[in-house]
């Protein structure tokens, strides 16, 4: 540890202050008004400086997003690239807190909505009904050019997930629906056929179910040495994602539905399926077993042979050391058309309180159009939203691990939406309350039917 | 001058004076008051205000009476859900910290070699934060791999899905809370205890009576102002929770409805389903609730005291 210079040469104030008694009195009356005065005198400064500390420091445009560390930088790839094309638009970006709704809720109720939102599939549609979000379509009619790339270049399933109630309320700029990682080293080892490649050649249920058990070790004491198969994505969610591929779609109709599919008897049977993978055939761990070691790093590990989830995965997996992997396709049941992964996508929105609207156009168009659609392909770390950016040898050369490309690029045309509607926050909290039990094997999927399905059109019919 | 002069010169001088100091008083004071008015006052005001209104912060809002009252009441079954796992925690976590309070500040209370050390880390649990605490409770609960568990597998008791099943994670919230709860309730007996005369416990001790007969019948009615006082705050607090359900066992009060308390409804309301209205009812409904309890607890000690008062007359 240094010490100034003049530490011990200089006097104090403290010194000089206490000096004698005579002119620790003289001292501190004097001091004492000057104190309060000071302290008027700061106190009427930091009142006069409260309308511009509050106020934003320039004119920029303000993004507002939520990230990872690494998604942060890669959206600022974006930011950057915009800015060398139109020098004129300052952009702030404003990354999201743990909680981007509200986060979000807060800066708009207190009059700072960010001019450009990040919005998600599943909460958008609570958003745009309450007048926060821009209907885009007001400035795609002005805009013939960017219209007609919209209609050739994007992938309807996403950009119509951002199509309420008649409005546009954001394009998608990514896609980050669900799939299987697998860890080819373990499949070699067990003589297990691959799984396939491509949405259009889909495995049943039982064939996963078959690979799940063949993949799956148990040590001498029983205790589970590697997992045939793992979840990391919100265990209530997949669920209904594998009654989904059962053939039953989540809601009908899934833009602002009326009633939910959970009293559909093939939808739970899917449920039934999904639950029965760690309670009945013990091919997967159970919460309790996840508890220690998150499910990503036992596939990372090589502690599972597959893993479900989406492209934000991806950096873990591909940064883990020794780990042969690919990717493939969700199974499809019985009932089952095609294989499909959900929606899932992330997309740009305009506030419909922005003072920049114009500049904030330019910069959605930017960052949802092909130039910075391919800018997103190429770091890896999402899929985006455009066929021309999917398609592109920036993103292919950013994926060189993965031999089932087929499995991302066609992931976006395979996919069925989850629903979309305001109340989606109450669903999702009546899930949590609900699916529990059934995923702990305390109950059977059916028992949804009576509660869980009036309780979700319950909250559908007084929204 | 004469001296009636004077003498009216000196109280116009002291009059004066007092009236700077009265002055300078209030002045000292407002930034208080306004500090109470800004952040205490005007809240309170305005949950008021917003329990009779529909507002999710962006739309304007709405009057809407004693509707959000008559919601709460009659329609929303998970507010008696919410209310009855509040009860259970509350007594789950009251009960035990008082009894394990008195017994630890018994103990302290002991003039023995070393105090100061078990005293010290007594009250440590004081200076950690709820949320740090909690997190470290989640590995401790952990079923495979936790502590508990595996001490309990010592004395051959299985794995228990402590934070995972409904049947237990309300048990599991409890403990923590207990654990810190005690420390605060074990220092406001302690300094109690230590206000109990020594000669009553050698008239005691002449009489025959043991430790524990001691403790029973002098230490705990002559402390009893201070169990009270303990009683109330610990009620309060536990009816008030939220940050170590929120890291305990998550955003929804789960699993299922297991953890589900008011705090946690409050919070659920107001930030994920934006029925900030709403929430600001539940909050007028938790404080109504609260203030019933403190003044009936208060009242019911106040008779005792008189009871006993008159006893010994």
């Amino acid at each position: 540890m240094t010490t100034p210079r003049n530490a011990t040469k200089e006097p104090t104030l403290t010194s000089r202050r206490y000096a004698t008694k005579n002119s620790l009195i003289c001292d501190k009356s004097i001091s004492r008004r000057t104190l309060l005065r000071g302290a008027g005198a700061l106190g009427a400064a930091s009142l006069a400086l409260w309308p511009t500390g509050c106020g934003s420091d320039d004119d920029a445009l303000t993004f507002f997003f939520a990230a990872n560390p690494e998604e942060a930088d890669a959206r600022l790839r974006v930011v950057d690239a915009f800015q060398r094309r139109h020098p004129d638009i300052k952009v702030r970006a404003l990354l999201s807190g743990p909680d981007p709704l509200q986060h979000m809720s807060i800066y708009c109720a207190g009059g700072k909505c960010p001019d450009v939102l990040m919005a998600w599939d599943l909460t958008y549609a609570g958003l745009a009904q309450r007048g926060v979000l821009m209907d885009l379509n007001t400035l795609l009619a002005h805009d013939k050019a960017f219209a007609a790339e919209l209609r050739t270049n994007s992938i309807s399933p996403l950009y119509e997930t951002f199509t309420f109630d008649g409005g546009q309320y954001a394009f998608p700029e990514q896609w980050s629906g669900n799939f299987l990682f697998y860890n080819k080293q373990l499949f070699d080892d067990a003589g297990v056929r691959p799984p396939p490649g491509r949405w259009e050649q889909p495995w049943s249920f039982s064939e996963f179910l078959d690979t799940a058990k063949a993949l799956t070790k148990r040590g001498r004491s029983g205790r589970v040495s590697q997992w045939g198969y793992v979840d990391s994505w919100v265990a209530s969610y997949s669920a209904g994602l594998f009654g989904m591929n059962n053939g039953v779609p989540w809601s009908t109709p899934r833009m602002n539905p009326t009633h939910f599919n959970f009293d559909n008897d093939v939808f739970l049977e899917g449920v039934q399926f999904y639950a029965d993978l760690a309670n009945k055939h013990k091919v997967a761990p159970t919460a309790s077993e996840t508890q220690s070691m998150s499910t990503m790093d036992l596939f990372s590990s090589g502690r599972a042979a597959m893993a479900q989830g989406g492209h934000w995965r991806y950096q873990t997996v591909d940064r883990a050391k020794g780990l042969d992997f690919d990717i493939t396709v969700l199974p499809t049941g019985p009932k089952g058309r095609a294989a499909r992964s959900n929606i899932g996508t992330t997309g740009l929105a305009i506030a419909a309180s922005s003072r920049r609207k114009q500049q904030a156009w330019e910069f959605v168009k930017f960052a949802t159009g092909p130039v910075g659609q391919e800018v997103i392909g190429e770091t890896g770390l999402f899929v985006p939203a455009l066929r021309s950016a999917i398609e592109s040898a920036g993103f292919a050369k950013a994926h060189s691990r993965i031999g089932n490309l087929a499995v991302l690029t066609g992931g976006p045309a395979h996919s069925e939406g989850m629903p979309i509607t305001p109340e989606w926050t109450k669903v999702v909290a009546l899930m949590d309350r609900n699916i529990g039990s059934v995923l702990r094997g305390s109950r059977p999927a059916t028992s949804l039917a009576g509660g869980l399905s009036h309780a979700v059109d319950e909250v559908l019919r007084n929204q | 001058m004469t001296p009636i002069d004077e003498s009216a010169a000196a109280v116009t001088r002291r009059r004066r004076f007092s009236k700077g100091r009265a002055r300078a008083g209030r002045m000292f004071v407002a930034p208080n008051m306004a500090a109470v008015a800004v952040f205490m006052l005007f809240p309170l005001g305005f949950s008021l205000y917003m329990s009779l209104q529909k507002w999710d912060l962006f739309r304007l809002a709405k009057f809407v009476g004693l509707a959000n009252y008559r919601s709460l009441f009659g329609g929303d079954p998970l507010f008696v859900i919410a209310l009855r796992n509040t009860v259970v925690y509350t007594v789950g976590t009251v009960v035990p910290t008082i009894l394990i309070s008195l017994a630890v500040a018994g103990v302290l209370n002991r003039k023995i070699k070393g105090i100061s050390i078990f005293r010290t880390v007594i009250f440590l649990p004081l200076a950690v934060s709820s949320v740090v605490m909690a997190v470290v409770w989640q590995f401790v609960f952990n079923t495979n791999n936790g502590l508990l568990n595996i001490m309990l597998g010592w004395i051959g008791i299985g794995p228990i899905p402590w934070l995972v099943d409904p049947k237990w994670a309300m048990s599991a919230l409890c403990m923590v809370s207990v654990w810190r709860s005690v420390p605060f309730a074990t220092v406001i007996l302690l300094a109690a205890m230590q206000g109990v005369p020594d000669n009553l416990y050698e008239a005691a001790r002449l009489d025959g009576a043991g430790e524990l007969r001691q403790f029973v019948s002098i230490t705990v009615p002559l402390i009893r102002s201070a169990v009270s006082f303990v009683v109330v705050i610990s009620i309060i607090h536990a009816f008030q929770a939220f940050d170590l359900v929120y890291v305990l066992t998550g955003r929804n009060g789960g699993p299922e409805t297991a953890t589900y308390v008011l705090g946690i409804m409050l919070f659920q309301h107001a930030f994920a389903f934006l029925e900030f209205g709403y929430a600001s009812a539940l909050a007028w409904v938790m404080f109504a609730i609260l203030l019933v309890l403190t003044v009936l607890q208060l009242r019911l000690g106040r008779r005792r005291a008189a009871l006993e008062e008159r006893s010994w007359a």
